[in-house]
C-alpha cells in the first residue's frame, strides 16, 4: 500500500471518537438529504400515477336540469370531445355513535364503465346494489364501520335510512376521510332515490381528446359545451376545471417536499462546516507534521491530496452507512406521506439518481468546505510549519483588547475574551456553525408556534361554534329565539352561503372547484349585520355595515390581482350576474375562497324574503366536548320543529382538519431542529479542543507562573461560554429571518396567508440551554485536560 | 561526483525577519563553499543564525539577498512546488527531536520520502528501507511505532530516512542535543561513514568534544561566518 494511504489510513484510525463524530455529523445530511429526496422521488411518481390513473375529468358542467344518456351522447359526439358521462354530487350526513358527521356522496351511473375520475376497487361489490354503497377505504376509520355494516344516511330531502356498505374503493383524488372528518360514499341513482331525494344527474364531466394539460383549451371546450347545452334549453350553473394533471394536494406536497430538501441540505453542509472545522483541527495538530513531510520533500499538492483523502475515506464511510438507511427511513417517509395523500404507492423503486445525488452532496459538499483549511494547511512554509508553537504569539491591539481591558472584568475573564478571538477564521466557522444550527432550531420551533397561533385564529375568527346547513331555506326568527333558549348558547344568526364565481366577459360561470367540492371553491356567504359571530381580520378597506347597499368584502383567496376597495365587480349569484362594490379584504383562517355580503343586500338580489339557510351557533362554553353535546341539542330541537338539515360542520371539526393537514410537516420540522442542535453544539467541541490543544503551551507557563488548575479551566470554561453566547445573538437575528421566510411559506401553503413572525420562548430558552450546557461540557473536558497537565508536560508540549 | 568541484556555493546571503521593532537580519552577507563528501560543522552561539543557514542551505527557507547554489542549481529560484521536490532527491534532513511520524512504523516511515518523490518503484520501497535500517543498526525495530524505541534508535530511523531518496547532502540541525554521550558518539560516528561513502554532511552542533570528526567546521556569530576551520 502506497505509504501516504497508510498513514491517512492510520490517522484516521488514530482517533475514533472524533472520526465517528465526523461521520455522524455527515451522515445525517446524507441521511436527511436520502430520505426526503427518496421518498419524494416515490410520492411524486405515485401521486401523478395515482391521480393521473383515474383519468380526472378536464371539466365538469353543472346544469340545472337532470341530465339524460342521450345527451351524453350527443356531448360525447361533439369535437374535441374524448369522454363525456353524467354524475351527481351531494354532501348527506352519516350517523355515528348517535352524531352526525358530513358524508359526500358520489352518485355515480355506471359503474362498470366509468371514463372519468375512476375508482379503483379494492374489495367488495365493484358495482353496488340498489339501496347498497361502496365507501372510500378511508372512510370506514370515521364511519366506525366496516364493510358489511350498514350506516345511517340521511340525505337533504329524505328521512334517515339504512345502508349497506357493500365495497371497498380507493379514490386517490380525495384527501383522507379522517383528514376532512367526513365520510365518502358511492351509490346508484335509484340508492339515492331511496334516500329520499328526487334529483337526477346535474353533472356532466367532459374529457378532452387534446391539450388535456392546457386550462385554456380545456376552458374553451368546456365553454363550447356549455353554450351547446345552453342552446339545447339547459340551464347552466357552473364550470369547473380544477387544475389539470394536478392532485388537489400537489403545490402542497410540492412546498413542503422543498422545506424538507432544504432542511437536509441545510444539515449537511453544517456537518460540512463541522468536518472542515475538524481538518483545520487536525492539520494545527500536524503541523509539525505537515513541515517534517514537506522536507521530505513532500508538494502542497501531495499534503492536501493526503486531507482530501481522509475527508473522502469519512465521507465514504458516512455514505456507507446513510445511503442504507436512507433507503429504509425514504419508504418509512413515503408511506406515511401516502397515507396522509390517501395514496397507494404500486412501484417502490427509487431512482439512481437519488443516491447519486446523495454521493455528490455527500462527498462535494464537505470536500468544498474542507478546501480551504486544507490548502491554507498544506501550504504553509516549511520554517513556518517547523518553527510552530501553537496559537500565534502576536495579539494585535483592537477593539477586542480595548474593551477586554474595561475594570468590569476579572483577570481571568479577559484572558478568555481575548483568546476567543486569537484564531478569528476558526472562531468565524464556529459561530456560523452554530448560529446556522441555532437560527434553523429557533425557527423550527418558532414556525410551529406561529402554526399553532394561527390555527386558533380560526377560533378566534369564527364567534360561532356550530354551522346548521339548512335543506330549505327558512324564517330565521321563528328559529332562533328557541336555539337562543337552549341553555348555554351564547348566540344565534341565520345565514346565507352559496357558490359563486367572478363574471367576467364570460358566458359562464368558471370556477377551479374539484370534484370533491371542497379544494378551488369560491362561496358567497350572507352574514346578518351587525353580526356578532365573526370577528373578521381586515387587511385593507372595512368591514360590511348597515348602511351599505350590495357592498361585497373578499377573503385572501377570493382577491384577485387589481382589485382595491372601491372597485365594482361581477359574482354570480343563483346564475345570475350581481354587481357588487368592494369595501375591503380579509384575512381568513381555514376558509375557501369567501366573499362576504350583507344578508340583506343578498336577500334583495335573489329574492330569498329574508329566508336563510344557515345557522351559526356561537356557546358559552367553546371546548369541543361541550359543542358535541349542544350540537345534539341544537339538531334534536330542529328536528322537532320540522327543520331539515342539510349538514352540520362544527367548528372544532374544521380546526382538527386543517391541523391534521399540516402536523406532520410541523413535527418534522422539529425532528430536523434537533439534529440542527447535534450538529451545532459537536461543532462547538470540536473548536475548544483545537484551542486548548494548541495552547498547550501557553498553558504551561501560566502553570508555572503561578496559575492553579481551577484559573486554566475557568479561562477556557469562560472562553466557551463566550463564544456560545456571541452565537445565541447572531442565531436569534437569523432565526428571525429565516422564520419570516418560512412562516410565508408553510402559511401560505395551510392557510392562504403568511403566518405571523412568532419568537418562541420556548425555542429561544431551549437554545439558550444547549448552547450554555454544551459550551459549558465543550469546554469543560478539554479545560479539564488541560488543567491536569503537568507544567512540564506543557511546557514539553509540541 | 567530482570531489574537487564545489558542491554548495552560498554567494553575498542576507536574511532578515520581520519584528515588532523593524527587521532583524539572521545573515549577513554570508559566502561559502561546500565541496562533496565532505562533513562538515557549523557551530556559535544559540541566536547566532546557525539554524537559518543550514534551512537556507536545505531550501527550508529562501535568503533575502545574495544566491544558493546547490549543485549549479540556484535553488532560491525554484517554486515552491520545485523546491520540495528538489529538497526531497537531494538533501536528508535530521531534526533534533526526531520528528518521526507517530502513526507510521519505523520502516513506513523511511519509505515516506521514496513514496513522496516517486525515486523508486513502489515494490522496492521497503527492501530498500529495511537495508538502509539494517545500515544504521536498528534493522529488528522496524515494525515498531517511533514511540516504541528510544531517543537513540528514533534518531538511527531518522538517519535511515534522510538517505531513503540517496540524496548527495545530509543536513542536520543538533542531531545529538537530545542524546546522552554515547549515544551522540555513534550518531556522529554514523556521520562519519556517511560522509566517508561520498555524502556531504553537513551538522548544526555545540558538541566540541566530536570535533575531530568534522573535516570544515563554519563558526557563526551575530548572522557573519567569522571562522573557516579546516583541521589539520
Amino acid at each position: 500500500m502506497n505509504t501516504r494511504f497508510t498513514k491517512v489510513i492510520r490517522d484516521l484510525r488514530s482517533d475514533y471518537a472524533r472520526n465517528l463524530m465526523l461521520v455522524v455529523a455527515t451522515g445525517v445530511g446524507i441521511f436527511g438529504i436520502g430520505s426526503i429526496l427518496g421518498g419524494y422521488h416515490v410520492i411524486r411518481r405515485e401521486m401523478k400515477d395515482n391521480y393521473m390513473g383515474t383519468v380526472p375529468a378536464s371539466a365538469t358542467i353543472e346544469i340545472e336540469e337532470s341530465i339524460s344518456g342521450e345527451l351524453v351522447d350527443s356531448v360525447k359526439a361533439l369535437p374535441g370531445i374524448q369522454a363525456a358521462e353524467r354524475h351527481a354530487t351531494l354532501v348527506a350526513r352519516m350517523k355515528i355513535d348517535e352524531k352526525w358527521y358530513p358524508l359526500l356522496l358520489f352518485v355515480v351511473d355506471d359503474f362498470k364503465n366509468k371514463q372519468t375520475n375512476k375508482v379503483y376497487f379494492v374489495s367488495g361489490d365493484t358495482a353496488p346494489a340498489r339501496g347498497t354503497m361502496l365507501a372510500e377505504r378511508t372512510a370506514f376509520t370515521v364511519m366506525h364501520a366496516s364493510e358489511g355494516d350498514s350506516l345511517m344516511i340521511k340525505t337533504r330531502n329524505g328521512e334517515p335510512k339504512k345502508v349497506k356498505l357493500t365495497g371497498t374503493v380507493h379514490d386517490p383524488g380525495l384527501a383522507p376521510a379522517w383528514q376532512e372528518e367526513a365520510g365518502y360514499g358511492y351509490v346508484t341513482l335509484s340508492t339515492l332515490h331511496d334516500l329520499g331525494e328526487t334529483q337526477g344527474f346535474d353533472q356532466l364531466r367532459i374529457l378532452v381528446s387534446e391539450n388535456q394539460n392546457s386550462k385554456a383549451h380545456i376552458r374553451e371546450k368546456a365553454e363550447a359545451v356549455a353554450l351547446w347545452l345552453k342552446g339545447k334549453g339547459y340551464t347552466v350553473h357552473e364550470i369547473q376545471i380544477p387544475s389539470p394533471g394536478k392532485h388537489p394536494h400537489q403545490g402542497q406536497m410540492n412546498t413542503v417536499m422543498e422545506i424538507f430538501v432544504i432542511f437536509s441540505f441545510l444539515i449537511l453542509i453544517l456537518g460540512s462546516i463541522l468536518v472542515a472545522t475538524a481538518m483545520a483541527t487536525l492539520m494545527v495538530k500536524q503541523i509539525r507534521q505537515i513541515g517534517v513531510m514537506k522536507t521530505l520533500g513532500a508538494t502542497s499538492t501531495q499534503l492536501a491530496g493526503m486531507y482530501v483523502l481522509m475527508v473522502i475515506v469519512l465521507c465514504v464511510v458516512a455514505l456507507a452507512v446513510a445511503i442504507p438507511l436512507s433507503r429504509i427511513t425514504a419508504t418509512v417517509f413515503y408511506n406515511q406521506i401516502a397515507v396522509l395523500l390517501n395514496l397507494e404507492i404500486r412501484d417502490r423503486s427509487i431512482s439512481w439518481e437519488v443516491p447519486m445525488i446523495q454521493i455528490a452532496a455527500g462527498v462535494g459538499i464537505p470536500l468544498i468546505a474542507t478546501l480551504f483549511p486544507v490548502i491554507r494547511g498544506s501550504r504553509v512554509s516549511v520554517r513556518k510549519a517547523l518553527d510552530n508553537f501553537g496559537v500565534g504569539r502576536k495579539i494585535k491591539r483592537s477593539w477586542v483588547v480595548a474593551f477586554s481591558s474595561l475594570g468590569i472584568f476579572t483577570d481571568t475573564f479577559r484572558i478568555s475574551i481575548r483568546n476567543a478571538f486569537r484564531q478569528r477564521a476558526r472562531l468565524t466557522m464556529t459561530l456560523g456553525l452554530l448560529a446556522a444550527g441555532g437560527a434553523m432550531f429557533m425557527t423550527a420551533l418558532n414556525v410551529s408556534e406561529a402554526w399553532h397561533k394561527n390555527l386558533n385564529r380560526i377560533y378566534q375568527q369564527r364567534l360561532y361554534d356550530l354551522e346548521v346547513r339548512l335543506t330549505e331555506p327558512v324564517q330565521a326568527d321563528r328559529i332562533l329565539e328557541a336555539i337562543r333558549n337552549i341553555p348555554g348558547v351564547r348566540l344565534a344568526e341565520g345565514w346565507n352561503s352559496v357558490s359563486t364565481s367572478f363574471v367576467r366577459n364570460q358566458t359562464f360561470d368558471i370556477t377551479g372547484t374539484y370534484p370533491d367540492k371542497g379544494h378551488g371553491s369560491f362561496s358567497m356567504t350572507a352574514v346578518p349585520l351587525p353580526t356578532q359571530l365573526i370577528n373578521p381580520t381586515i387587511k385593507e378597506g372595512r368591514w360590511l355595515n348597515e348602511q351599505g347597499s350590495n357592498e361585497v368584502v373578499l377573503n385572501q383567496l377570493a382577491r384577485e390581482p387589481g382589485i382595491s376597495p372601491g372597485d365594482s365587480i361581477v359574482l354570480s349569484l343563483d346564475g345570475k350576474p350581481t354587481r357588487w362594490k368592494v369595501v375591503g379584504f380579509t384575512e381568513d383562517v381555514g376558509s375557501s375562497a369567501m366573499a362576504y355580503v350583507s344578508l340583506h343586500s343578498f336577500s334583495m338580489l335573489s329574492d330569498s324574503l329574508l329566508n336563510v339557510k344557515s345557522i351559526r351557533i356561537g356557546y358559552d362554553d367553546r371546548s369541543k366536548e361541550n359543542a358535541v353535546l349542544k350540537s345534539k341539542e341544537v339538531e334534536a330541537l330542529l328536528e322537532r320543529k320540522g327543520i331539515s338539515i342539510d349538514g352540520t360542520v362544527p367548528v372544532w371539526l374544521l380546526h382538527n382538519a386543517v391541523a391534521a393537514h399540516m402536523k406532520v410537516l410541523v413535527n418534522s420540522l422539529i425532528a430536523l431542529a434537533i439534529l440542527m442542535a447535534l450538529v451545532g453544539t459537536l461543532g462547538l467541541t470540536s473548536t475548544m479542543s483545537v484551542n486548548v490543544l494548541e495552547r498547550t503551551r501557553e498553558i504551561g507557563v501560566m502553570r508555572a507562573i503561578g496559575a492553579t488548575p481551577e484559573r486554566i479551566r475557568n479561562v477556557v470554561v469562560f472562553e466557551g461560554l463566550i463564544i456560545g453566547i456571541i452565537s445565541i445573538l447572531i442565531a436569534i437575528m437569523l432565526s428571525l429571518v429565516l422564520s419570516a421566510y418560512m412562516g410565508n411559506l408553510i402559511g401560505n401553503m395551510s392557510f392562504r396567508t403568511p403566518l405571523s413572525l412568532t419568537v418562541s420562548g420556548i425555542a429561544l430558552s431551549v437554545w439558550v440551554l444547549i448552547i450554555m450546557g454544551g459550551s459549558y461540557a465543550a469546554a469543560f473536558y478539554p479545560a479539564r485536560r488541560a488543567g491536569r497537565l503537568t507544567t512540564r508536560e506543557a511546557l514539553c508540549y509540541e | 561526483m567530482n570531489p574537487n568541484k564545489t558542491l554548495i556555493e552560498l554567494h553575498s546571503v542576507s536574511k532578515t525577519f520581520p519584528v515588532a521593532s523593524g527587521t532583524f537580519r539572521a545573515l549577513k552577507d554570508v559566502t561559502l563553499h561546500i565541496t562533496p563528501g565532505q562533513l562538515v560543522a557549523i557551530t556559535g552561539k544559540s541566536g547566532s543564525g546557525k539554524s537559518t543557514l543550514l534551512n537556507i542551505m536545505a531550501g527550508i527557507d529562501r535568503p533575502s539577498e545574495g544566491q544558493v547554489l546547490i549543485n549549479g542549481i540556484q535553488i532560491e529560484k525554484l517554486s515552491e512546488g520545485a523546491l520540495a521536490s528538489w529538497r526531497g532527491k537531494n538533501v536528508g534532513v535530521v531534526f533534533q527531536f526526531f520528528q518521526l511520524l507517530p502513526t507510521l512504523t519505523v520502516v513506513e516511515n523511511v519509505m515516506l520520502p521514496m513514496d513522496f518523490c516517486n525515486t523508486y518503484p513502489p515494490k522496492e520501497r521497503k527492501a530498500r528501507a529495511l537495508s538502509l535500517l539494517q545500515k544504521v543498526d536498528i534493522r529488528e525495530q522496524a515494525d515498531k511505532f517511533p514511540s516504541a524505541l528510544s531517543g537513540g534508535q528514533q534518531q538511527r530511523v531518522a538517519i535511515a530516512r534522510a538517505l531513503a531518496n540517496d540524496p548527495p547532502i545530509i543536513i542536520a540541525d543538533e542531531p545529538t542535543g537530545n542524546l546522552d554521550s554515547h549515544t551522540a558518539s555513534s550518531i556522529f560516528e554514523l556521520f562519519a561513514g556517511l560522509a566517508r561513502s561520498g555524502k556531504t554532511v553537513i551538522v548544526v552542533t555545540h558538541e566540541k568534544d566530536f570535533a575531530a570528526h568534522f573535516e570544515n567546521t563554519f563558526s557563526i556569530s551575530d548572522g557573519v561566518v567569522v571562522n573557516d576551520v579546516v583541521p589539520a
